[in-house]
């Protein structure tokens, strides 16, 4: 069975939709079994019907933006847990947003509440950034933002390439002739830098036969969607 | 000579007569070959046949006439001269078949290289005047034209003209029967009368078609000599099927190259018809064949355009199709005051369709067109009514403009009558109409990079921004409640476009794109309690910007300064915001704000800004003092606090982060239930601890720097176990006794006892202290009935979350059920959560052991 895991839509109060091509991959009715809200995707009427036509089995967990409650059929609230716990195959697999782990995405946080809810897979999201590994035999995935939005925690520092930029600058500084070039450049990509600060947008697809959990995980860099994937099975 | 009763029945006789007739032919008798001819043709005399009827009756007999003009046409000169039998059927005696035989005769000489040509043609013609019933003299006449067809190929001008003539004489008697039709009969089947007429039109019609084969690609002939005859005949006539029709016709069978050259002629013929006309089904004709003109030049730059169009000797003026249509609506609106909105509408929407197809750019061309439309509604008085919404719909938001939103962009902001026009119409039109605009725009992610633009895109938007009455009404989200502390408030899908629209600002000069948030700010105010819906999407963009200053003072240190300060307003910017947000909705989003004020911090605390950073935290607190009432809400308030700050980096300056880490642990030691005491109190030990930003480049184990002081540390989890074991419930007790378990072995990897004070003694004596009280336990539900315990084990389970609330695993659905009470005890095996959870623990350190030898000093058994 096919599970998809989105998290920090963080519509519209941060992003405006899902990359179009995303929507065209998994818009697709009556493929994908079970959707996971992984937090901070609630608040969008028009992101919540488009969740609602890939499949009607969805679960949500909350994130710290989302209301306590959500509408589920037409006259009933239901609240939304912190956590939850779906079992699908051999495997159950503990759901919630990152925002309630202290330290934020610590493995070894993960690692404890992965243990506190007898789990095999951590699906968690928060960090707008996605990532896979296994630990102590269990599997941690974070499908990161599924629509690039902003996040207020650390940015993706530049001081690597800002360092050697300014070395190369210096460097250069005995020769007049070569750090003409080198600001240009800099120029340049002063011009440019306003897209970095939008994390790349990123969903998750889990495949579950029996023991086996293959992941797939699908990044918009550039214009193009790229796919890795990556396989666990339960020990 | 009678006709027969019934259809079938005159059927059946032209059929025989038919064979009759083929029978003499072959047996030479011509002359009673002409007998049976006659008899079947009297049957057209008929006069109760419905017109369909008759069309029956009439194919029939064409077929079998024709094979009568083969044989003529065959044995001609060798056994007749057609010129005598010409004379001859003049003798038959009734009109009707005597007509028919004379055009078949007729039509068989002319094929012939003697006869005369002109003299035979006029004679039939005017011998048709005859037959003055309207169904008979219809079909008669157009028996004369499909006879005549075939001779009007004709090279030299003179003949063609002589031919036009010829089919135009005949339409023009063939129109006034066609409307004579109307007025035949008892005035109650007026009605049934205009629908037998509509199912003749052909008939006419093919006249017209006749004419454009003869005309080919003559456009002279057809503007000066065609044109105006046929349009003299359909303003005479004043009938209202026949001048519908006719301008129809003439639409569509002509070339569009004709149309462009007689564009004012045919303009001014539609003023002049019966007002019953549809005025707009003309226009919207005409406007699809121009279109169509447009469409079918392959490659069409605006010389080839121009040359094309001199050809048709379409110049000054003329030339821009606008103005002629332009010139014909101010005619339209003079001449025919009576003329509804209803009516006017769609045709305002073909010259739209016009311009924007043949002027694609030309944005006065819309601007004259709406104005026109608004100024026709403001005489119009009353509200618009509701009926009319489509007309203004397809006017406001025709496809064109959809699918150009660049255009459509331009449209809205530099087209002062858009919004005149939008803003005549009522709310739940305008409120449709600006959300498709947002839709259009945030579809094509387009760029709002002006001021004015923006503003303008604001304005458009006022019957989203005003705060109406009506209640949202969509289906998956519930209907807000007005209570101060709900927080249960769902986005509309109104709101959500709106928010979006913030999205769509840009400018490259951060202080010009914070203007353009803050205009956005302003005009959202006006929305009320709304706001809590758009001013969070502000705020974040307000916090991109900040992001985008840091960047630019990692890469030009040398404006460090200015950027610093640009930041600092930034940051004000955002604090004014959440404070505006606060005194618009009071209470109903203090969870919001809160959050608001954390993340904030956050970016400032980033930012190298400890004061701004301490300022947001301590506002953080306030609400939570002040405003945060529901016991849960508190809990996961502390939790997000404590996540936050143990991620700051630049607070350590007069001693803000101890202050703030305080105030945060001992909050959290307040709270209400005692399980959340716990939980607060043992997270906050990570305040304590600062771990690795990797993002930063801190490593664990090489950076000296981190912010750790594991005494207090280690009186946290001291602390919550006290409140552990103080709590009467033992299974809760026992549980999070495991939970601050799993924190020492937390901290036991992280460092050994003299940094962390979580040492081997003090995990030794929690397991001892956990058996204990599991023990007791496990005597305490010894009672309950072994059998129940055994059977509901292996299906349904139940675990306590981080949160403290039960998830029910049930065996019949996939996810689990999250209640925030306990389950009835005895059906959840509630006892066997921490004994289990203390199982798992144990064997995690058990398997530690193997990797880390300082936990083989942890005693498990």
């Amino acid at each position: 069975m096919l599970l998809l895991a989105l998290s920090d839509a963080h519509i519209p109060e941060r992003a405006v939709d899902l990359p179009h091509k995303f929507k065209k991959l998994i818009g697709v009715p009556n493929k994908i079994q079970q959707v996971v809200l992984l937090g901070n995707c609630t608040k969008s009427y028009s992101f919540m019907k488009f969740v609602n036509q890939i499949s009607s089995n969805v679960v949500v967990v909350r994130g710290e933006f989302d209301n306590k409650t959500i509408a589920s059929t037409r006259n009933a609230k239901e609240e939304i847990p912190l956590n939850t716990i779906i079992k699908q195959g051999n495997f159950s697999i503990g759901c919630c947003n990152g925002y309630t782990i202290v330290p934020k995405s610590d493995p070894l946080s993960l690692l404890t509440f992965a243990r506190q809810l007898d789990v095999d897979i951590v699906l968690w999201g928060g960090t707008h950034n996605v990532e896979a590994y296994t630990l102590e035999g269990k599997f941690f995935i974070n499908p990161g933002t599924c629509t690039g939005a902003f996040s207020t925690d650390w940015p993706v520092q530049e001081s690597e390439t800002s360092g050697t930029d300014q070395e190369a600058t210096e460097t250069a500084a005995a020769d007049a002739k070569t750090s003409q070039p080198t600001e240009n450049l800099a120029a340049d990509a002063d011009e440019t830098d306003d897209e970095e600060d939008k994390s790349a947008p990123s969903f998750c697809l889990l495949d579950i036969q029996g023991s086996t959990c293959t992941l797939y995980i699908y990044a918009y860099v550039d214009g193009e969607v790229k796919v890795d994937k990556v396989i666990y099975n339960k020990s | 000579m009678s006709y027969a009763e019934t259809i079938d029945q005159a059927i059946a006789n032209c059929k025989q007569q038919t064979v009759l007739m083929q029978r003499c032919l072959t047996q030479e008798k011509l002359m009673d070959a002409l007998k049976h001819t006659s008899i079947m043709l009297t049957e057209l005399r008929n006069p109760h046949l419905s017109p369909k009827q008759y069309y029956e009756l009439y194919i029939l007999i064409y077929d079998s006439l024709s094979i009568l003009s083969t044989y003529f046409v065959e044995c001609h000169t060798k056994r007749h001269h057609l010129a005598d039998l010409y004379e001859l059927v003049q003798y038959a005696g009734n009109i009707v078949p005597r007509l028919y035989l004379m055009i078949t005769v007729g039509s068989s000489y002319l094929q012939s290289a003697d006869a005369p040509r002109e003299e035979i043609f006029k004679d039939m013609i005017e011998m048709c005047k005859g037959v003055q019933n309207p169904i008979r003299g219809l079909f008669l006449r157009y028996y004369l034209s499909q006879r005549t067809k075939q001779f009007f190929q004709a090279d030299d001008v003179e003949a063609k003209k002589a031919n036009a003539n010829f089919i135009i004489t005949n339409f023009i008697e063939m129109n006034k029967l066609w409307v004579r039709l109307q007025h035949q009969g008892p005035l109650r089947e007026r009605e049934q009368r205009t629908r037998e007429r509509k199912e003749l039109k052909i008939l006419i019609g093919a006249n017209v078609v006749r004419l454009s084969q003869i005309v080919e690609s003559d456009f002279t002939m057809y503007k000066e000599e065609i044109l105006p005859q046929i349009l003299e005949q359909v303003v005479q006539c004043r009938d209202v099927v026949s001048q519908e029709y006719l301008l129809d016709v003439i639409c569509q069978v002509f070339p569009d190259e004709f149309h462009l050259g007689t564009l004012a002629e045919l303009l001014a013929t539609s003023l002049k018809l019966n007002p019953t006309v549809p005025i707009n089904k003309v226009v919207l004709t005409l406007v699809e064949r121009l279109n169509g003109f447009i469409d079918r030049q392959e490659n069409s730059d605006s010389d080839d355009l121009a040359q094309k169009l001199a050809a048709f000797s379409i110049a000054g003026e003329n030339q821009n199709l606008f103005f002629v249509f332009w010139k014909f609506l101010n005619q339209l609106s003079d001449e025919r005051p009576d003329l509804s909105l209803q009516e006017l509408a769609p045709v305002i929407q073909g010259v739209l369709k016009l311009t924007l197809r043949w002027y694609p750019q030309n944005i006065s061309n819309v601007d004259v067109l709406l104005k026109f439309m608004y100024e026709k509604c403001q005489e119009y008085g009353k509200s618009i009514p509701e009926e009319y919404d489509y007309l203004f719909n397809d006017l406001l938001l025709p496809q064109e403009f959809k699918s150009e939103p660049a255009f459509f962009c331009k449209i809205l902001t530099k087209c002062e009558s858009y919004e005149k026009l939008l803003s005549a119409q009522n709310i739940s039109l305008q409120k449709h109409c600006t959300n498709e605009i947002l839709d259009t725009l945030t579809q094509a992610e387009w760029q709002i990079s002006s001021k004015l633009e923006l503003e303008k895109l604001l304005s458009l938007c006022g019957a989203l921004i005003e705060p109406g009455v009506d209640k949202p009404s969509s289906p998956l989200m519930l209907e807000e409640e007005d209570g101060l502390d709900s927080d249960n408030w769902s986005l509309t899908p109104d709101q959500e476009k709106l928010a979006k629209l913030t999205h769509l600002c840009y400018n490259k000069s951060i202080d010009e794109h914070s203007e353009l948030l803050l205009t956005c700010r302003n005009w959202y105010q006006k929305s009320g309690r709304n706001v809590r819906y758009l001013f969070p999407a502000i705020i974040c963009n307000l916090w991109k910007l900040i992001r985008r200053c840091q960047w630019k003072i990692k890469r030009k240190p040398e404006r460090r300064e200015k950027l610093n300060n640009t930041t600092k307003q930034l940051f004000k910017h955002v604090s004014r915001t959440i404070n505006d947000l606060y005194s618009a909705c009071g209470g109903g989003c203090f969870d919001l704000l809160y959050k608001l004020n954390l993340q904030t911090a956050a970016l400032a605390d980033q930012s190298e800004l400890g004061d701004i950073a301490y300022d947001f935290f301590s506002q953080a607190f306030t609400i939570f003092e002040e405003s945060l009432s529901d016991s849960r809400t508190q809990f996961q308030a502390i939790v997000s606090m404590a996540q936050t700050l143990q991620k700051t980096r630049n607070l350590h300056v007069e001693s803000y982060y101890d202050t703030l880490i305080t105030r945060c642990t001992l909050h959290g030691s307040k709270l209400l239930k005692k399980q959340d005491q716990c939980r607060a109190v043992y997270t906050c030990s990570h305040l304590w601890w600062a771990t690795e930003i990797s993002l930063l480049g801190e490593e664990e184990g090489v950076t000296e720097s981190f912010y750790r002081e594991g005494k207090r540390v280690l009186e946290c989890l001291q602390r919550s176990l006290r409140v552990a074991d103080s709590i009467m419930d033992n299974i809760q007790s026992c549980e999070l006794m495991v939970e601050i378990l799993n924190r020492c072995c937390y901290y036991f990897i992280h460092g050994d006892e003299n940094s962390t004070h979580v040492g081997v003694k003090y995990i030794n004596g929690l397991i001892e202290l956990i058996k204990t009280n599991l023990d007791a336990l496990k005597l305490e539900i010894s009672s309950v009935s072994e059998e129940h315990r055994g059977s509901n084990s292996d299906e349904d389970r139940t675990l306590i979350g981080i949160d403290g609330c039960y998830i029910h695993q049930s065996t019949l659905n996939s996810v689990a059920a999250v209640y925030s009470k306990p389950p009835s005890s005895k059906t959840a095996n509630l006892e066997s959560v921490p004994i289990e959870h203390f199982q798992r623990t144990l064997r995690y350190i058990q398997d530690q052991k193997d990797v880390d030898s300082r936990f083989k000093a942890i005693v498990l058994l």
